[in-house]
């Protein structure tokens, strides 16, 4: 038998969805990084990759240039988040992150949630005054407890072949 | 025509003797193009690591200076490196990035070439004169491909030496990152690709033996790693540390834990692992492992490699390439290799934690970056050019390499100077003098 679609969110729930989307977009923008931690939970996974150029019939390659339980994660956040131990986020980048095109779905787990949504992040930095995007899909497992939203698992998958401006040194 | 500004006169680049480098170097597209000629398409250039092409007809697409090429497996296992650009009307015979083919077939007109480069037809080959010889028009063959270790090089100049010869004494030092276990080193993922913008030389020369970077640059991931910001201020002091320097432009930093760290509480390699090193090196190369916290190091011109820890008892071979795009900018290609024999989890966990430090969005990667692009910036402008890099803390050692020194190439104590990038910007120089033939 073949497995059964997952049912999409939608209602209320949908939207409670979409406003913990925008809300986590907003607190990375205004670099609000422990706030965002404290939207994910102890397991959480966040991974972002890129991908290789292949022929059409072939199977699609995509690379991980980021993958991180939370350990990682706090470090990264940990070196960016303070002015003393960054240079390449201070002075701090500009970003807006545009989240769009959100499909939500049931899962098997009553708690759990899955859902799909398309990023434009713009970032301009010192090196980079006029900006650029990254673009990407990303694919996000949330988990639910009462009214409490979190992040359980993010996969962000990267339209780009080869990344722009140096080394990515901000969260999508 | 103006003198002054003038690529081709070579005029005072490298002033080894006051320590002194010029900025135009760094930014001019000008003699970005003299790079090109006199260095790109002189040398041995690393193209692609076997195992990412293992099988037949599997290809890799890569740059050999301006040019793009295809790095193909043929079925009898030779790997050739062919120029990705149809003979008939330019177009490339192979767009994607990878993957694995028969034959190439070119997408424009149908000019069809073997994976050898050979053309086969020209799907017109009713109209093609009698005298075309198809042995003439295949895919152009770049003439000298020769494999290190796994390290698949090529050279636009057939007269070229041996790769062997090129790389003289510094294989002493990179193989044991490149081959120590029987069955030998592999890449663990598709490289991580990104631009930045910079020159090309501005990497090589990190990775060649910038020691005066690292507690500045990377003050963040050092603060936010303790064990290993203890280990980098001992390290760094350590008596058996050092610079090495061979001819051809290579050269290497080794930094070993200080006599006080205990092996147990600093383990490096992993245990499993290590064993199989002594089946393959033998005596000081086997000796050259013990102990070492890094090494870092820049094949001339653009390639690069460092061995870190990336967790306990895990090390990260990552081999990176320098890939000039134009005098201000260059795209990074960057590998992380393990020993074939490790288990997929110990491979999984080099892989993320390789990354995790250095690549497309690395914890040390990031400040290099920035930093490197800023200092591109300030460099292009007439004013900045007026005052040359300072070289100056390569003086005091950069005559006096350590006598006893009982490994090969000329080693320089301590490690923290400037004399492996003097010493990498001396080849340079010599190389762009129009008569130098590496």
């Amino acid at each position: 038998m073949s497995e059964q679609e997952p049912a999409a969110v939608d209602g209320a729930l949908y939207v409670e969805i979409q406003r913990f989307l925008f809300r986590e977009a907003a607190l990375l923008d205004r670099r609000e990084y422990e706030a965002w931690l404290a939207l994910t939970t102890e397991d959480i996974q966040y991974c972002v990759t890129a991908a290789v150029s292949r022929d059409a019939g072939a199977n699609p390659v995509h690379y991980s240039i980021i993958d991180e339980t939370l350990v990682g994660l706090k470090s990264r956040i940990d070196q960016i988040s303070n002015p003393k131990l960054t240079r390449a986020e201070n002075p701090p980048s500009m970003t807006r992150r545009v989240v769009s095109n959100i499909e939500a779905f049931h899962t098997k787990l009553p708690s759990e949630f899955s859902a799909t949504s398309y990023l434009l992040a713009y970032r301009s930095r010192p090196s980079a005054p006029e900006g650029g995007f990254y673009v990407a899909e990303r694919q996000d497992l949330l988990r639910k407890s009462g009214s409490d939203w979190r992040l359980a698992r993010r996969s962000v998958r990267l339209d780009h072949l080869m990344l722009f401006d140096g080394a990515l040194s901000t969260l999508l | 025509m103006a003198a002054r500004n003038s690529a081709s006169e070579n005029n005072g680049w490298v002033d080894v003797r006051r320590g002194l480098v010029s900025r135009d170097i760094f930014v001019s597209d000008e003699i970005f193009q003299l790079e090109m000629e006199r260095i790109f398409d002189r040398t041995w250039i690393f193209l692609a690591h076997e195992t990412e092409i293992p099988a037949a007809g599997d290809f890799v697409v890569r740059s050999l200076g301006s040019a793009p090429v295809i790095v193909v497996r043929d079925g009898d296992g030779t790997v050739h490196v062919l120029l990705n650009s149809c003979r008939h009307r330019g177009a490339k015979v192979c767009r994607p990035d990878s993957g694995n083919v028969r034959n190439f077939v070119c997408p424009y007109h149908g000019w069809t070439y073997e994976r050898s480069g050979r053309l086969m037809t020209t799907t017109f080959d009713r109209h093609i004169p009698k005298d075309f010889d198809f042995s003439e028009h295949g895919l152009v063959h770049v003439p000298r491909v020769e494999v290190h270790k796994g390290l698949i090089f090529g050279s636009w100049n057939a007269d070229v030496v041996t790769l062997n010869e090129y790389l003289g004494e510094i294989a002493w030092y990179i193989d044991p990152f490149l081959s120590r276990s029987p069955q030998g080193m592999e890449v663990l993922a598709p490289p991580h690709r990104w631009r930045a913008r910079t020159n090309w030389k501005v990497g090589a020369l990190n990775f060649v033996g910038d020691s005066q970077h690292i507690l500045t640059t990377h003050v963040g991931p050092l603060t936010l790693d303790p064990v290993r910001a203890a280990r980098a201020g001992f390290a760094t002091a350590a008596e058996n540390s050092f610079q090495v320097v061979t001819d051809q432009g290579h050269g290497c930093t080794l930094t070993y834990l200080a006599p006080g760290l205990t092996e147990e509480a600093y383990q490096t390699h992993a245990p499993d692992l290590e064993p199989l090193y002594s089946k393959i090196l033998q005596g000081d190369q086997r000796q050259l492992l013990n102990r070492l916290r890094v090494i870092v190091g820049t094949i001339f011109p653009n390639l690069s490699f460092i061995e870190t820890q990336v967790g306990p008892a895990q090390k990260a071979v990552i081999v990176r390439q320098w890939r000039p795009i134009s005098g201000t900018e260059m795209e990074i290609l960057s590998w992380v290799l393990a020993e074939k024999e490790a288990s997929a989890d110990y491979k999984s966990t080099v892989l993320r934690n390789g990354f995790h430090n250095f690549g497309a969005a690395g914890v040390f990667e990031q400040d290099d970056l920035e930093l490197w692009a800023s200092a591109t910036y300030a460099s292009n402008n007439a004013i900045a050019k007026q005052f040359p890099y300072s070289f100056h803390t390569a003086l005091p050692y950069i005559d006096a390499p350590e006598k006893d020194h009982k490994w090969p190439g000329r080693a320089f104590k301590p490690a923290d100077t400037e004399v492996a990038q003097l010493e990498f910007m001396r080849y340079w120089d010599r190389c762009m003098k129009a008569a130098h033939n590496p």
